[in-house]
């Protein structure tokens, strides 16, 4: 299903650039319900798009897929008495659960720092952001939890949560994602790894020219776990109690036939 | 041969998984101990989220321990009174455990507490056993006679009120000690994903001074009820038990228990008591390790929003 994007988002085009607001890209998903089964490799997000531009300019594609947002609550040990120990947790909004920014060449030579910033594009300008004022609040019954603000650590902050999570491959930029596989035409592909969450993610198509974007696509897609690792899953979230039951009655009857069957008499 | 575990949410390698369960089985049918201490640090080490490894191991230490008392009920070497009342106070420290890990969680300081209470049970404990151990190899060795055993036992054992006869272990003790020591045990079991026998075997012989021959058996009878209760409690308040992982583990587990058990007839108690301090000490300082070192990533993710 196609969702255009509100005029609005397009950020204004400048009056010193003249990139002719005809070309227009296109894309589709192969498939807009990605099926995740509990071996969970092979998943992945295929997409296919062209670019129609008469003039034929040169043009750049950028693919930024989010996943679902989820709050991120980071730590930093500190030295206390000798000791490391976890500071005050600290949570960043904003972040979504999977990011991947993929273009035909690195994003620096797309497009300028602000561009970026505004589209989003790229892991340093994700919208994880800190509210201007520093609150403290209770937070699932802990008290003075800070959120947000962290006054000059804010970078340090900022940095290693996008370094965390790029480590477990949620967030990553790849400048090689996009391929122009004939004149025109292009095909993106994005790996999901194992700690991807489920839930309705969002690609963006944006096509640049001259360092601006001039034409944005945007299509959505549900990334689900299927087979008996997620029935589990399921269960386990909805269920917990018969859950625990079931598998500590499992577990004591393992153990028990484990005896019967190793009884010498 | 990769396998995927849905509550942990990462894949792990399975043939290493049922391993580890065997290895840690071995040990326990063993020396009588359900061998959480060893097993927890070992999945964390490999990559499963701390708090799905802490409460996935009571699963485990159920299995394995079942499988072990069976055996020892058969020889008659269960104390059920003294077990039951063990288990009691077992149950009000599990709950109050779980409710503390929760706690410790949301807090982001339940790391923090597992290290140290590594550090301290299992240091504590493993260098007075291997003290004790040691003692009793080298009398043995230049052919000294074993000093008399100091049979009295502590005047505020009989001080106590609520006295109770246990008939198996030949006592008549006030059932505080028992009740306190369970109720602690259970809640080390919640924190540190640990059945508790490595505190509770050391605690019957030289607190409550029961016979050696019922020790293993009625601590691993307490062990079972106390994590039983844990583990369905994690699931249920936490959802942190993981089933797979649980299965893996005590495949191997229960195979291994057998055959420790086994193997433990070949060696003399006080050379099986040496090599269980050497493994409870090693394990609590490589876990307390990690408080002194300089960590390579000052930040760390969280999971858990509650």
């Amino acid at each position: 299903m196609a969702v255009a994007v509100p005029a609005s988002a397009i950020p204004p085009p400048e009056a010193l650039s003249p990139p002719p607001a005809t070309a227009t890209v296109a894309a589709a998903l192969t498939d807009a319900n990605v099926r995740v089964t509990s071996d969970f490799r092979g998943a992945r997000i295929v997409l296919y798009g062209a670019i129609f531009d008469p003039a034929a300019h040169p043009s750049d594609v950028v693919v930024l897929v989010r996943g679902p947002e989820q709050p991120v609550r980071i730590t930093r040990k500190q030295r206390v008495f000798g000791l490391w120990l976890n500071s005050r947790p600290v949570v960043f909004r904003g972040a979504p659960g999977f990011y991947r920014a993929a273009s035909n060449r690195p994003l620096d030579d797309i497009a300028n720092f602000g561009v970026l910033r505004r589209l989003g594009a790229g892991v340093d300008h994700l919208a994880i952001n800190a509210p201007a004022e520093q609150t403290t609040e209770t937070r699932y019954g802990v008290r003075d939890m800070v959120v947000n603000r962290l006054g000059s650590d804010y970078y340090d902050w900022r940095t290693a949560v996008v370094r965390l999570k790029e480590k477990a491959h949620l967030y990553e930029e790849d400048e090689h994602g996009v391929r122009f596989v004939d004149r025109g035409l292009f095909r993106a592909e994005i790996a999901l790894p194992t700690g991807a969450p489920t839930g309705v993610y969002r690609a963006d198509i944006i096509l640049f020219q001259g360092g601006k974007p001039v034409s944005i696509r945007a299509r959505t897609l549900t990334v689900e776990k299927v087979g008996v690792a997620r029935a589990l899953y399921v269960l386990a979230h909805d269920r917990p109690w018969s859950y625990g039951l079931a598998s500590m009655a499992f577990a004591l009857a393992a153990g028990w036939a484990a005896s019967a069957a190793f009884r010498r008499d | 041969m990769d396998i995927y575990l849905p509550i942990a949410e990462v894949a792990v390698n399975a043939p290493l998984i049922v391993g580890l369960g065997a290895l840690v089985g071995f040990i326990s049918g063993m020396f009588g101990i359900g061998g959480g201490f060893l097993m927890t640090p070992l999945l964390v080490f490999f990559g499963i989220p701390a708090p799905v490894a802490v409460s996935s191991m009571a699963n485990h230490v159920a299995a394995s321990s079942m499988s072990s008392v069976i055996a020892y009920s058969r020889r008659k070497a269960v104390d059920l009174r003294m077990g039951g009342v063990l288990a009691a106070g077992g149950v009000v420290g599990a709950f109050l455990g779980v409710e503390l890990f929760r706690l410790l969680r949301l807090l982001g300081q339940a790391d923090l507490v597992v290290s140290l209470s590594y550090l301290l049970f299992l240091g504590v404990i493993g260098g007075l056993m291997l003290m004790e151990s040691l003692g009793a190899i080298l009398r043995r060795r230049r052919g000294e006679a074993t000093p008399p055993r100091r049979d009295r036992r502590p005047v505020w054992l009989y001080g106590l009120p609520l006295k109770m006869r246990f008939p198996r272990s030949r006592l008549y003790i006030s059932v505080i000690p028992p009740l306190v020591l369970g109720a602690f045990v259970g809640v080390l079991s919640a924190i540190m994903g640990v059945g508790g026998g490595f505190i509770l075997v050391p605690a019957m012989v030289y607190i409550l001074r029961m016979p050696a021959g019922m020790v293993v058996g009625t601590s691993l009878f307490q062990i079972i009820i106390t994590t039983a209760l844990t583990g369905v409690l994690q699931a249920g308040r936490n959802q942190t038990v993981d089933i797979v992982l649980a299965t893996l583990l005590l495949v191997g587990g229960v195979i291994g228990a057998q055959l420790g058990a086994r193997a433990s007839s070949r060696f003399r108690a006080e050379e099986l008591r040496a090599i269980l301090a050497l493994i409870v000490l090693l394990v609590g300082l490589r876990m307390g390790l990690g408080l002194f070192l300089r960590p390579d990533e000052p930040f760390v993710l969280m999971s858990g929003m509650g």
